[in-house]
């Protein structure tokens, strides 16, 4: 049963027993929403089916509070709402604004996996270490992710996914770019998505670091090589170095601190730039990563 | 005292708030004065004889003394009320919220957050006391306020909502002549928040001057502040001694010093792991990890101590990593780490890649980590 989203307003009563969904139809509500949905291949373009899908689940979500619904049901959910919504993140990325606005599906995605994580303070859940490196993942730098990652059950904690995106992390407070770039590598699809938005930042603070270090006007550092530690092809990453004044001559950078400059707002294109993401994709249909199958 | 019928409590109560005597009447209000544990106080229907004077629920008792309060237009006395009430209104919610969760009952952080509100809404009358003279400005109340609030949002961990708080108090002409415990107080708490806003310089300040003012028989308080104080004072530097992680107990710090100025990385992954959930329950394990930046330049500065020359191979530096145990590390990395040290400041000088060496500076090439930055 699939039920628009209706804001809250006064006078207008939103608890009435027979508009309500009970937890297990609002989990057969999402399960339809992705299988027949967010994964069908008829219904193009994939913006509209965003639009629709991402209003959906919002009345879902709204249905639950409502109902104070928790446990597995709310879990389940919870999961597929947030694995999609990251998903998104990365999908409509650089879509224009009236389309696809990134801070929106910010805001919701953090609210759904901050209820999300504070559900796995009870009891067991099987897929609690994914979520946990994904929230540190999607929150790259931030104290307070990181801190709650460090809090988690030696159990959760020691898990391999989460050891991973601790490894991310500390690559990322240690600004060791090469590092990250290397490690994240690693990671499954989501994961990355979830990574994906800190990408470019993490770029630019290797060529910033570069321009220090190798600031020399007589040193040259083969493009190639610098090609492989950025994680990207020859022709990208001479179109990121020119974009942040980094000089190529021939085959080789010359890094110079004075000659460096952060790029203008909009002049990258992130899409351009998600090979790595990419290609993690493959052979994965969007049905497999919405509920979690390898 | 401790034996007074109801009566003369009340009566007691009474005359307090009819001499204006605020530090008596909040004795009288106060849960932690031992009239409380005078059994012919304990009725069990004391509404009709005292009507809210004792054991009524927490929020409504501030409600009310929050009413009573707004009514002394023009008057400060009764600020010692509202702190000892204050006082006890954090303290109740704190063990309702440690029952409740006990029994399984209730979210973490609910019952904080509802007497956080009731902080909020004294607070809101303190501040816009803007009619009084000085001498009788309920301003002066809220620093207080500001601490209990500080307490309750770094317990629940909502470290943004004190950021209006702390404007109001440096806009506030009144900030440098508040008592000396709740300004030490304040800078705890403003310093442990510059901290965590990696804002190092101010953190250092504040929290320096806590220490320093702070009473010199609170060892408990000393101690505290120094947890925050001396991952701050390293990353700026500054190692402590010996002598004083031993006088404040606080020897889980001495081998991460140790390790630091040593440049050892292989002793400060030790001593991190050893102590992790000491410094994990503190909120320091992620400052204490930034240390590993200066580790990797005290070590590499061995390294060009060791060699004593200005153009250093890679490879030196490779394996002076690989001793350290970093077995995942190469080239690139190196690279990349000294690239990072030699933005920060602390090494002078530049990589060449062609030649696989770094080549330092041949006056001061790792200048003192007090200076940079």
């Amino acid at each position: 049963m699939v039920k628009e989203y209706c804001r809250p307003a006064a006078g207008k009563d939103s608890t009435r027993p027979c508009d309500l969904r009970p937890p297990t139809v609002l989990r057969k509500t999402v399960f339809y929403l992705i299988d027949h949905i967010a994964t069908s291949p008829a219904l193009q373009p994939w913006t509209d089916v965003y639009d629709f899908v991402f209003d959906r689940l919002r009345s879902v979500r709204q249905d639950m509070i409502i109902q104070r619904v928790s446990g597995t049901d709310c879990v389940a959910i919870l999961e597929r709402t947030v694995r999609f919504l990251i998903y998104a993140s990365y999908r409509l990325c650089g879509e224009p604004l009236r389309i696809y606005n990134p801070v929106i599906n910010d805001t919701h995605l953090q609210e759904s996996m901050s209820w999300l994580l504070d559900c796995y303070k009870g009891g067991q859940h099987p897929n609690q270490d994914q979520f946990q490196a994904l929230s540190l993942l999607y929150n790259l730098g931030s104290g307070r992710a990181t801190q709650h990652t460090m809090e988690l059950p030696e159990r959760i904690r020691s898990s391999s996914a989460v050891q991973l995106a601790l490894s991310v992390s500390r690559a990322f407070m240690e600004r060791n770019p090469v590092r990250l770039l290397r490690l994240a590598r690693r990671l499954d699809f989501l994961q990355s998505c979830a990574l994906h938005r800190h990408l470019q930042a993490c770029r630019t603070d290797l060529l910033l670091l570069y321009s220090h270090g190798h600031n020399c006007k007589n040193c040259r550092f083969p493009v190639h090589n610098l090609a492989h530690l950025l994680a990207l092809d020859t022709q990208l990453t001479i179109q990121l170095c020119q974009a942040h004044g980094v000089n190529i001559q021939g085959d080789f950078v010359v890094f110079s601190k004075s000659s460096f400059t952060e790029p203008e707002v909009g002049k990258l294109q992130c899409p351009v730039f998600h090979e790595l993401v990419e290609r993690k994709q493959h052979g994965l249909t969007i049905d497999n990563i919405l509920h979690g199958h390898d | 005292m401790a034996h007074i019928t109801i009566n003369q409590y009340l009566q007691q109560v009474y005359e307090a708030i009819d001499n204006h005597d605020g530090s008596f009447c909040a004795e009288l209000l106060s849960f932690k004065h031992p009239h409380v544990a005078n059994p012919r106080l304990q009725l069990s229907s004391p509404e009709e004889r005292c009507q809210q004077v004792l054991e009524v629920p927490y929020d409504e008792m501030v409600a009310a003394h929050l009413r009573a309060f707004q009514s002394h237009k023009e008057e400060n006395w009764a600020l010692p009320v509202m702190f000892s009430v204050t006082l006890d209104l954090r303290i109740f919610a704190n063990n309702a919220e440690q029952q409740l969760l006990k029994r399984g009952k209730g979210k973490q952080g609910d019952m904080l957050e509802k007497a956080a509100e009731q902080l909020m809404s004294c607070f809101r009358v303190c501040a816009s006391d803007n009619r009084a003279g000085i001498d009788d400005s309920k301003k002066w109340g809220m620093l207080f306020l500001i601490n209990q609030l500080f307490k309750i949002y770094f317990k629940i961990n909502k470290l943004h909502l004190c950021k209006p708080l702390i404007r109001a108090i440096d806009s506030s002409n009144l900030k440098d002549d508040y008592s000396m415990a709740q300004r030490v107080t304040y800078k705890y708490y403003v310093g442990r928040k510059a901290m965590f806003d990696s804002d190092y310089k101010p953190a250092e300040e504040y929290l320096s001057f806590s220490f320093q003012h702070c009473y010199r028989s609170s060892q408990r308080n000393k101690r505290m502040i120094l947890i925050y104080l001396l991952p701050v004072k390293m990353l700026l530097g500054h190692m402590p001694t010996h002598q004083l992680l031993r006088k404040y107990d606080l020897m889980q710090f001495a081998d991460v010093t140790k390790a630091v100025s040593e440049g050892n990385l292989l002793l400060l992954n030790e001593a991190l792991a050893k102590h992790e959930t000491f410094f994990i329950r503190c909120g320091i394990f992620l400052i204490l990890e930034k240390l590993k930046i200066i580790t990797y330049r005290n070590l590499f500065k061995k390294v060009y101590q060791l060699l004593k020359t200005h153009q250093l191979p890679l490879d030196a530096f490779l394996v002076a990593l690989k001793m350290m145990q970093l077995d995942d590390v190469d080239i690139d990395e190196v690279q990349c780490i000294l690239a990072n040290l030699i933005c920060e400041g602390h090494i002078k000088g530049y990589i060449s890649h062609q030649h696989q060496k770094l080549v330092v500076s041949k006056a001061n090439p790792f200048p003192l980590l007090s200076s940079s930055s």
